[in-house]
């Protein structure tokens, strides 16, 4: 399939997700939540300090998923110098407490037999273990020790740091890296989404001199009302729920965070070149500015809807350029998630250079074509039924139950947001299409970006 | 047990080549609203024509990514749109699948369309100018200048078995995809994808009767595919090679390998398997390369150790199944480190393995990693699609992995596992591949014997770490100079 996974970018997936301000619930008892597009039994409990809890049971014998959701990403990272930080603690956190020492921690881990990692993306880090349903009461324990808790070394901060640069390196073999770095870069003035997760290397280099920033990093963000639990598997919530009351009930609030600055309107069209020593298809990367996800604002469906209609593998435009000219090796469209305003993202993949022009001015015509004469309501029918087929697909394990959960979650604060997602996506028209496609897609609200290999 | 049960039940009788092909394997889960489809042929890279080395998979890309004699590939991909169905088909040496998880809503009529795909390919000329330039673009432009990693893992895999069938990318060889005629995919198909190499998998909840009624479409297919040849023993290495494979990098991306005599399917398999989880089990933080690479020194994103082929499964920390291979080969991965420590870190791999096999695995390290796997085997299959996968693995290598680990370790003894890593590991007959910038500096340094210490830009190492240190810069590594080659990237796989 030819399909290509834009943002690759973080410790273990690429997830665009957000944090909006968490819908008010109501502290105390337990709430049995309905149903729908996610069918499984929800729990939902917040504690007096803030802390959100979500039991899911789903039939995984003897395997729980615990996710910790932290509403924190590279879109918080608003100081100078401080790109790529949220992402860079994800790994500090891993660096032990004084209960639960590095070794002590990482043995504990390999006691569970447990798949334990971390991801941060633009909007959110999440910490997931998924182990042994009897492991609960020390996943509890370690984890509720590490989020209130933790303490390490400048010694062991610096040596943390150069691994982080290891994984900038890493990625750096992928023209996509510098690709997507230089069109955010590019598409954004004020707003943190300018730089990607793992941040510029400039500031990477330095990450080993900011100890003490990293101190007040975790006393801003790791707090109860700023992070969402969401326990997923064979576990019931009278199981779950007295743990984490009795673990991390004592957790207290924060100071004020910083805001996040606006982003002006973009006014004009802006284009860069990213040359690369070495072999590789030229590329051309494409950026919208596009509205925050939103699970009852239409237009931010109506731009997913848009993206399948225009870019999907059976749509004319891929028939085109990849099936019948044979000119694109891969093409992609896309609208990430985002808590706050982001990109519509395109990418191709060219076979040769000289075709670079041909395919951007091809690819214009054809969303100005679909903004014109939009599409049949069979043919919208068929992407509704697909994005409904694809979501069933992926809630096959606890683990990935609780992935689904976690970006929705950090987007908008609430697992039911899922259901009413979908209700949105039903009541996408042909005319909202069409609508989006002629509003979001002008010339000067994009930003684009060629990679031009010096051996093609 | 996650497997052995589901298996022992579903296996016939009769393995293949011997009749009553294809194979089937039932895992059933009536509830489950999902179902999958495995579609396994014992066929590979291994079974590629010299001289047209990539034909297997161009072959199998034909069937997984062109049209059938019905519909083109255009019509298939619009067919399979609403259901949010893929073909996902993927390979390596010796086998290839057809892997899809669809909503049993719409089983009917995806199996339908696989079944075409597979039966009745329509091989098209324009299907063919694309899948054959897709790959000449795989192996020239992605492989050679996107993927430092994989580059040196497949740049390893060349060396280690340099003149045996698993010695080129299974995407082929540039000299060997552009000699491919459509005429040759079509007579590599009639003559390999046959009953006896075909294994059927299903999982989920599909109605009782599917499986049989659906694998009696594939009597479509020849009984007997061209007989197997024997996979020629693997090269046998003598003394250390160095490969340094030159490109533009900001990081150099070193893999360590070399073949060992064991698979799934022999008893050392399982303590070998511990040592290498002690080593480093991959994506995991516990194991003595990542503690002492990453953990101590900072010097990289992370070290892992194995004893088969891994391929990661997506973004999971898991095996991708059926990849089965008949023979298997011990190696370590390395990710990218600052080029003027790579030296360093070659010797700290070398230093933590020698130690491993001289002094064998330390009673703790065997307690503690033995009661690790003895959980984290649980997650090797967590769904239907991987429970499937592992359940056709033990099908080929006559063992499940899963349930022998299972019953083996509680009894294994840390005895056991140092006689398995001295009988098969050692370090003297390594390959070391690496990628990147400044590899000149590197050879000069390797080929002198001189020391090459870590650089450090960061302050307050331990001083029992500076310590060892110095004892790592000097490692021993016993590599004569004449078998130290540099090559630019853009020079591999041309033939």
């Amino acid at each position: 399939m030819r399909h290509i996974p834009l943002f690759i970018l973080c410790a273990a997936a690429a997830l665009a997700v957000a944090c909006a301000a968490p819908k008010p619930f109501a502290k105390g008892n337990p709430v049995l939540a309905p149903a729908k597009a996610f069918p499984f039994p929800t729990t939902v409990k917040t504690l007096p300090n803030g802390l959100r809890v979500y039991v899911v049971a789903f039939d995984s014998p003897g395997l729980v998923a615990y996710y910790s959701v932290v509403r924190v990403g590279s879109r918080n990272e608003v100081e100078p110098g401080k790109s790529g930080f949220a992402h860079f603690f994800e790994h500090m956190m891993f660096r032990g407490t004084a209960r639960f020492p590095t070794e002590k921690y990482n043995a504990a881990i390999k006691a569970m037999g447990a798949d334990s990692n971390a991801f941060t993306s633009d909007d959110m880090t999440v910490y997931h273990i998924l182990a042994g349903t009897s492991a609960l009461p020390t996943i509890v324990n370690i984890e509720a020790d590490r989020f209130q808790h933790l303490e390490y070394a400048e010694a062991e901060f610096q040596k943390e740091a150069r691994a982080v640069l290891g994984e900038y390196n890493k990625g750096a073999s992928n023209p996509l890296q510098p690709m997507v770095e230089v069109l955010y870069d590019n598409a954004f003035v004020s707003h943190a989404y300018k730089h990607t997760t793992i941040g510029f290397l400039r500031d990477i280099m330095d990450m080993p001199n900011q100890f003490a920033y990293s101190r007040q990093f975790f006393d801003r963000y790791y707090r109860p009302d700023n992070v969402t639990l969401l326990v997923v598997g064979d576990v019931t919530a009278d199981q779950v729920l007295p743990l984490i009351e009795a673990h991390y009930g004592s957790w207290s609030a924060g100071p004020a965070r910083p805001a996040i600055p606006a982003e002006p309107p973009q006014t004009t069209e802006k284009r860069a070149t990213v040359p690369w020593k070495g072999a590789s298809l030229p590329m051309l990367l494409i950026g919208f500015h596009a509205p925050a996800f939103s699970a009852t604002n239409i237009d931010s469906m109506a731009l997913e809807v848009l993206a399948e209609l225009v870019f999907a593998e059976r749509s004319p435009l891929f028939r085109r350029l990849v099936l019948d000219e044979q000119k694109v090796e891969g093409l992609d469209g896309s609208v990430e998630r985002h808590v706050d305003p982001n990109l519509f993202t395109i990418l191709a993949r060219v076979k040769e250079k000289k075709d670079l022009s041909y395919v951007e001015d091809t690819i214009y015509k054809e969303i100005a074509r679909v903004a014109a004469e939009g599409v049949s309501d069979k043919t919208l029918a068929e992407v509704v039924s697909r994005t409904r087929y694809a979501f069933a697909g992926q809630l096959s394990t606890a683990d990935k139950v609780a992935l689904v959960g976690s970006e929705f979650l950090a987007l908008t604060g609430d697992l039911f947001a899922i259901d009413e997602t979908f209700n949105l996506l039903s009541r996408v028209t042909v005319a909202d299409v069409k609508r989006v496609a002629a509003q979001y897609f002008a010339r000067e609200n994009r930003t684009v970006v060629v990679l031009d290999p010096e051996t093609p | 047990m996650l497997l052995s049960a589901a298996i022992l039940s579903s296996l016939p009788a009769a393995r293949a080549g011997e009749g009553n092909n294809p194979r089937l394997i039932r895992l059933p889960s009536p509830t489950s609203p999902l179902v999958t489809l495995r579609v396994l042929f014992q066929v590979g890279a291994a079974d590629d024509v010299p001289g047209k080395e990539g034909l297997a998979h161009l072959t199998a890309s034909m069937l997984g990514e062109g049209g059938t004699v019905k519909r083109t590939w255009s019509e298939v991909l619009d067919a399979l749109y609403p259901m949010a169905a893929e073909i996902h088909f993927y390979g390596d040496k010796d086998t290839f699948v057809f892997a899809s998880t669809v909503h049993r809503d719409n089983l009917e009529a995806f199996a339908t369309l696989l079944a075409e795909q597979v039966l009745t390919p329509r091989f098209s000329a324009e299907d063919f100018s694309r899948i054959k330039q897709d790959a000449l673009d795989g192996i020239t432009k992605t492989l050679r200048g996107n993927d430092d990693e994989n580059l040196g893992k497949q740049a390893l895999a060349t060396q280690i078995y340099a003149g045996h069938p698993y010695g080129h990318p299974t995407l082929g060889t540039v000299a060997g995809v552009a000699a491919i005629t459509l005429d040759d995919v079509k007579a590599f198909y009639a003559e390999h994808f046959a009953q006896d190499r075909l294994i059927l998998g299903f999982a989920g909840g599909y109605p009782e009767a599917f499986p049989a009624t659906y694998a009696a479409r594939f009597s479509a297919l020849p009984a007997h595919g061209k007989p197997r040849a024997p996979l020629p023993a693997a090269p046998v290495r003598k003394g250390m090679d160095v490969l340094l494979v030159g490109k533009p990098s900001l990081g150099n991306a070193i893999s360590i390998g070399v073949p060992i005599d064991v698979t799934r399917g022999d008893d050392d398999f399982l303590p070998l398997a511990l040592a290498a989880s002690y080593l480093g089990e991959h994506r995991t933080f516990n194991g003595v390369l990542m503690l002492n690479m990453r953990q101590k020194r900072g010097l990289n994103y992370g070290d892992y150790a194995y004893i088969e082929n891994f391929i990661q499964d997506g973004w999971t920390t898991f095996p991708l199944p059926n990849v089965s291979r008949r023979q298997q080969h011990f190696e370590i991965w390395l990710r990218p480190v600052p080029p003027a420590s790579a030296g360093f870190a070659i010797r700290e791999a070398l230093f933590e393995t020698d130690k491993l096999i001289r002094e064998g695995i330390p009673a703790a390290g065997f307690e503690a990693t033995r009661n690790f796997l003895l959980n984290y085997i649980n997650l090797w299959a967590q769904d239907g699609s991987r429970r499937l996968g592992y359940a056709i693995d033990a099908a080929i290598y006559g063992r499940d992995i899963i349930a022998e680990l299972k019953a083996h370790l509680a009894t294994m003894s840390k005895d056991d596992v140092d006689r398995a890593i001295r009988k098969h590991l050692c370090t003297a007959n390594l390959v070391v591949v690496v990628v990147g910038d400044k590899v000149k500096d590197l050879a000069k340094a390797l080929a002198a014997g001189s020391p090459t210490p870590i650089v450090y830009d960061t302050k307050d190492t331990p001083a029992e770490v500076v310590a060892e240190d110095k004892v790592i810069e000097s490692y021993p590594l016993p590599v004569a100079k004449t078998r130290i080659t540099i090559v630019p990237a853009n020079n591999l796989f041309e033939r």
